[in-house]
């Protein structure tokens, strides 16, 4: 090892204040095991105190959904006799329920120092985040356990659609994981976001096609144009279809909703990424 | 800008570290919503270069704010430069005891998780997993979750997970947490141990004396710049008559002060 070899790690300032992406990408990857460990370790030390433990995984999903069966029952009229509702509502949670769990988790496991990684580690920050995500996932897929009985009971069957499970999964969290990089960078900064965020996620749920069907503002103009504006229309819209498939669809297509949520959820992710990547030394020095 | 050296593990050149925190203004009484909190910029480090060649055990000295574990963070890895750049080769470990860890975990998971935290790879940590846990020597407690612990036996296997790494450049901060007294001695003796198994080493203390038993060179940091650079004797004596004039000035201006 002399001086005429190249340096193993190179730290210096750059402009943008975002790292070599070569050498950042290449530690990230280094460190994948460790995030799967995380993700495991999250997943087991949930529901830790509970008599239920492991239970409330499906449990949890569940009673948010019958909650929501009975609460739009009652308000929306809908009548408790409509499984398809049942179906549609509660699946549809799920989602909800993974997309929002990515970010208000991504955006808390870097916040207070992530266990003493952010502030004592080099463990590149993004990898946090990014087993959060794993973690959400991993917790929705066993929610989905809990869905099949209601989504028999609700007579939606089998269908090809079903198979865009695994892509949408990945889609939603890469919108996710792009949406908690980013509310992540801006706590830093703004305390108060994290305590704004779930407000802000419950509003973005009433706004968007998860609760409500989007065949409702078929034909609605303007009103249709803006709900479209939103890019969780167009994952709620592709969730929808692959949950229940596309018979007597009269909204957009799948191929047209999938493909606008995929370019809006690549485009959210690289703009977090950048922006996390060039602030993240700002998790050791200010949590 | 320092010379670079045929052998060097560690090339600081011209570093300087700078960061923006938030300081809490005091509380108006007459305000009663909200926080007042006022910007403020510290320059941690400013121009700061040394090398440290392969297989040399280096100390930091200086007081409070001198900037030792500023540039211990950025050789790390923590922080990021603000100017200059640092140039490693070999992969650097800083000892944090800890991290990583879910308390609501049993001790052996904890093992895993914190040496995967601390850069090991998941072969690495089975295979040394027996002598970690032998280490900690905190008996059947190990499959408990680690909630249950005291601190003394939590501090054991945090110390006993981040010292069974075997880093090419280890990076040693004064405030480790080796836990109870019985233990200390234990712990002083693996980190030596450590030391001598580490290729190059940066030790950082308060206590010119603690930088002497372990290094053979030292930076004495001032207020985020280089004061000297040199063999650990005369960086440590100077280093210490510094320390007597400053306690001097202080009593001086008490002294007056008093009188007044």
């Amino acid at each position: 090892m002399t001086t005429s070899d190249s340096p193993t790690i190179t730290r210096r300032a750059t402009r943008t204040g975002v790292p070599p992406l070569g050498q950042y990408l290449s530690e990230a990857f280094r460190y994948r095991t460790f995030a799967l460990y995380w993700s495991k370790a999250d997943i087991k030390s949930r529901n830790f105190e509970t008599a239920l433990g492991r239970l409330w995984h499906f449990l949890n999903p569940l009673l948010f959904g019958v909650i929501y069966f009975i609460f739009i029952g009652i308000i929306g009229g809908g009548g408790f006799t409509n499984t398809t509702r049942l179906g549609f509502i509660v699946g549809n949670l799920y989602v909800w329920t993974y997309f929002s769990a990515i970010i208000t988790t991504g955006m808390g496991s870097v916040q207070g120092g992530g266990g003493g990684v952010a502030a004592q580690s080099a463990i590149p920050r993004v990898v946090l985040p990014l087993a959060s995500t794993l973690t959400a996932g991993n917790l929705f897929l066993r929610s989905l356990v809990a869905y099949v009985p209601i989504h028999m009971i609700a007579a939606r069957g089998l269908h090809w659609e079903m198979l865009l499970l695994p892509l949408l999964l990945v889609i939603t969290g890469m919108f996710g994981l792009g949406l908690a990089l980013l509310f992540a960078v801006l706590n830093v900064y703004f305390r108060d976001i994290s305590r704004l965020v779930p407000h802000f996620l419950r509003l973005w749920l009433y706004l968007s096609p998860a609760i409500w069907s989007y065949d409702r503002l078929v034909g609605e103009g303007i009103v249709e144009t803006l709900a479209q504006l939103n890019p969780m229309y167009w994952g709620m819209v592709s969730w929808t279809m692959m949950f229940g498939g596309q018979s007597g669809n009269t909204g957009p297509a799948l191929a047209e909703s999938v493909s606008i949520f995929a370019a809006c959820s690549v485009a959210v992710l690289l703009i977090g990424f950048f922006t996390f990547v060039s602030r993240e030394d700002e998790f050791a020095v200010r949590n | 800008m320092s010379l670079p050296s045929a052998t060097d593990a560690i090339r600081v050149s011209d570093l300087s570290v700078s960061y923006t925190t938030f300081v809490e203004e005091p509380r108006d009484l007459h305000r009663r919503v909200g926080r007042r909190t006022k910007k403020r910029d510290i320059q941690a480090l400013e121009d700061v270069s040394f090398n440290v060649t392969k297989g040399e055990a280096m100390g930091l000295i200086g007081g409070n704010g001198a900037g030792k574990s500023t540039l211990l963070k950025t050789i790390a890895g923590v922080l990021k430069p603000s100017d200059g750049q640092v140039d490693l080769w070999g992969r650097p470990h800083l000892l944090a005891p800890g991290m990583g860890f879910n308390r609501r975990l049993s001790g052996r998971e904890n093992v895993i998780l914190g040496g995967l935290a601390a850069g090991m790879s998941i072969e690495e940590v089975r295979e040394k997993q027996d002598s970690i846990i032998e280490f900690a020597d905190i008996g059947g407690f190990i499959d408990l979750p680690t909630i249950t612990y005291s601190s003394g036996m939590f501090s054991r296997l945090a110390f006993a997970v981040a010292t069974h790494v075997n880093p090419e450049i280890l990076l040693i901060d004064e405030a480790l947490s080796a836990g109870d007294a019985g233990f200390r001695d234990k712990a002083v003796a693996k980190v030596k141990e450590m030391c001598h198994e580490a290729q190059t080493i940066i030790v950082v203390s308060h206590s010119s004396s603690m930088v002497s038993e372990m290094a053979t060179r030292a930076v004495w940091l001032h207020q985020g710049r280089v004061k000297m650079v040199g063999e650990v004797k005369d960086v440590s004596d100077a280093y210490s008559k510094f320390q007597a004039s400053e306690r001097e000035t202080a009593q001086h201006d008490r002294s007056i002060a008093d009188r007044r």
